[in-house]
């Protein structure tokens, strides 16, 4: 049927106002896509979309939960066979237990731990890629480094910890003894001209990086790599070993009695840093976070906290006894295979 | 025949235990279960005799991979039940039925070895951990998560006990306390006990454990004082009693 003229110019123009106001449309919803993240985020805040950490945790029945391999007692000891299986026990290990009950507690159903045991530097990478809720590694927040930026830390389950130091040889030990005496040493130049040996990533590392300068600096791959570099005849001297102060001191008083602590006067320990421990957790994990700061909050409260404290720093024990009655059970296939305490070689950004 | 090696003593237990001889299953039945039940528990002795000749490659700190892996233990684990037993695991299943090893100890010995070779496997991780001596990898350790595993699968129940067990999942039971008493009164060798239970049903086979020297580091004295593990010693001597393997069978084919 034909068209009279006018209306087919009529349709004509209507359908160019169509495709203008489609187009339209398009750069409008182009400009406003930049700014859809900030949306969600701020719908996600009056009413979360997406369940959080916590119920998801609930739903899966298992909490996925990183552990250094590298000892570092007491607050975790190394792997030991059990009439139960492979087992790893120490204050940390208690204390995922605590957090694992409390989240059986909470989600209605058992909650289990998965351990992974893996080396130290990992877990802050395995944490950063989800493959873990959280660490327990007796960690110090708040270390001014790259390598520890974008993570998040409960509240503390271990106080007065932070930067201490071992040495082996006497004269070494006066050394520092008689750098210690003289008034106006910092505390950053006591070791200077010693080689000093740290673990690898560790708060100790970064601080020594950062601070220590004029040191001879040995990275090991663990705190026992490092003494068996000590002990070699063959390898560098070591004169002194830093890390963190309440597992040096546990190691000197057990299976390192050929090194003792250094200290000030008084025989208080030297520290070079205080701080206190806590679990690490995903910057976003608020929830888990809150449950956790609660966990914790009640174990100090209850006293519990500090019953932990003492039983695994001061009281007399064998752990293997304690990881046979009361340790964790661990995912072997995500274990190092081979574990080996590693070696030591001289800091490269010297 | 080795079964019948001490015959007084089992007649001795059938006496005072009152249940036992109530209703015989058919005497080769019974003679079949009792050489199963025989031959398990050397087995499981052999592997945990490889375990402790093998104590100082676990246990030192130098090395990483320890080479202990599941193949070499399976191994040592035949050869010294080869050893023990003069049975050759590796052609049994070429030697026919007649040879002496019952039908079922056919099936079973094979899966106590696998069920051994995976606690082996399983314990890897922590055997080849350099820069760390002692691991808790031991005979009873060793024992205890084989037999348990084994005992899942399997309708026997494979277990090792003791008077006062270091785990109380060794606990014995009442049956095997009054075979441990007995037995702890006698000098020590190579008899084992075996008696019909619960009307004839089941058959449990006890065969003792003694002290061997390497056992006293942790097991001798000073009485009560801690060993490596944190256990109080016990103050034994060699020759000891120091428990027994203990196995139960049901000969009725219908009971789980």
């Amino acid at each position: 049927m034909a068209v009279p003229d006018g209306r087919a110019l009529l349709m004509c123009m209507l359908r160019i106002t169509h495709i203008a106001f489609r187009v339209s449309l398009v750069c409008l919803l182009a400009v406003l896509v930049q700014g859809c993240g900030l949306l969600f985020d701020a719908i996600e805040l009056i009413h979360p979309l997406t369940s959080n950490e916590l119920d998801r945790v609930c739903r899966r029945q298992q909490v996925q939960v990183g552990m250094a391999v590298e000892p570092f007692r007491p607050f975790v000891f190394p792997a030991v066979w059990t009439d139960e299986g492979a087992r790893v026990t120490g204050l940390d290990a208690e204390l995922i237990r605590s957090i694992t009950d409390a989240l059986t507690a909470h989600c209605g159903t058992p909650v289990v731990p998965v351990l992974h045991l893996v080396r130290f530097r990992d877990l802050f990478l395995l944490l950063n890629e989800g493959q873990l809720d959280f660490f327990v590694s007796a960690v110090a927040p708040g270390i001014p480094s790259p390598a520890r930026a974008g993570f998040a830390y409960s509240s503390p389950y271990f106080f007065h910890g932070g930067i201490g130091a071992i040495v082996k040889r006497p004269d070494v030990a006066d050394q520092i003894q008689s750098r210690l005496k003289a008034d106006g040493t910092a505390r950053e130049r006591l070791l200077d001209g010693l080689t000093m040996a740290v673990q690898e990533s560790t708060a100790a590392h970064l601080y020594a990086e950062a601070n220590l300068k004029p040191v001879r600096l040995i990275v090991c791959d663990s705190l026992p790599a490092a003494f068996e570099q000590a002990d070699s005849a063959t390898g560098q001297p070591i004169d002194v070993v830093i890390g963190e102060q309440p597992v040096l001191e546990f190691m000197v008083k057990t299976t390192r009695r050929d090194w003792r602590l250094v200290t000030r006067e008084g025989n208080t320990p030297l520290r070079f840093t205080q701080a206190d421990y806590s679990i690490v957790l995903a910057e976003e994990s608020y929830k888990l976070r809150w449950f956790i700061n609660q966990v914790i909050f009640q174990l100090t409260e209850s006293g519990r906290l500090q019953t932990m404290r003492q039983r695994w720093l001061e009281d007399s024990y064998a752990y293997p006894r304690r990881a046979s009655t009361e340790g964790l059970s661990f995912d072997v296939a995500k274990m190092v295979a081979h574990y080996d305490q590693g070696t030591c070689r001289e800091s490269k950004t010297r | 025949m080795r079964l019948r090696l001490l015959p007084w003593l089992g007649l001795l237990l059938m006496g005072f235990a009152p249940i036992s001889g109530l209703a015989s299953p058919p005497e080769q039945l019974r003679a079949e279960a009792e050489e199963t039940a025989r031959l398990l528990a050397k087995l499981l002795q052999s592997g945990r005799l490889v375990i402790e000749h093998h104590q100082t490659v676990i246990d030192d700190p130098h090395r990483g991979d320890k080479g202990f892996t599941p193949e070499f233990f399976e191994q040592q684990l035949r050869e010294e039940f080869r050893q023990r037993t003069g049975i050759d695991l590796a052609s049994l299943s070429q030697k026919p039925v007649t040879f002496g090893v019952p039908p079922l100890a056919r099936e079973l010995l094979p899966a106590l070895i696998e069920a051994s070779k995976e606690v082996v496997r399983d314990a890897q991780v922590v055997i080849n951990q350099r820069g760390i001596g002692y691991k808790n990898f031991i005979p009873a350790t060793y024992g205890s998560q084989a037999a348990a595993r084994f005992s899942k699968r399997s309708h026997v129940q494979l277990k090792q006990t003791a008077i006062q067990p270091r785990n109380p999942k060794n606990e014995a039971d009442e049956y095997e306390s009054s075979v441990l008493r007995w037995l702890s009164g006698r000098p020590n060798g190579e008899a084992y006990v075996s008696e019909l239970t619960e009307s004839g049903k089941t058959l449990r086979v006890m065969m003792p454990i003694y002290y061997l020297q390497e056992c006293l580091a942790c097991h001798g004295e000073p009485k009560g004082e801690w060993d490596i593990s944190g256990y109080p010693r016990e103050g034994a001597r060699e020759g000891d009693l120091a428990g027994a393997i203990s196995v139960r069978i049901p000969l009725d084919p219908k009971s789980p």
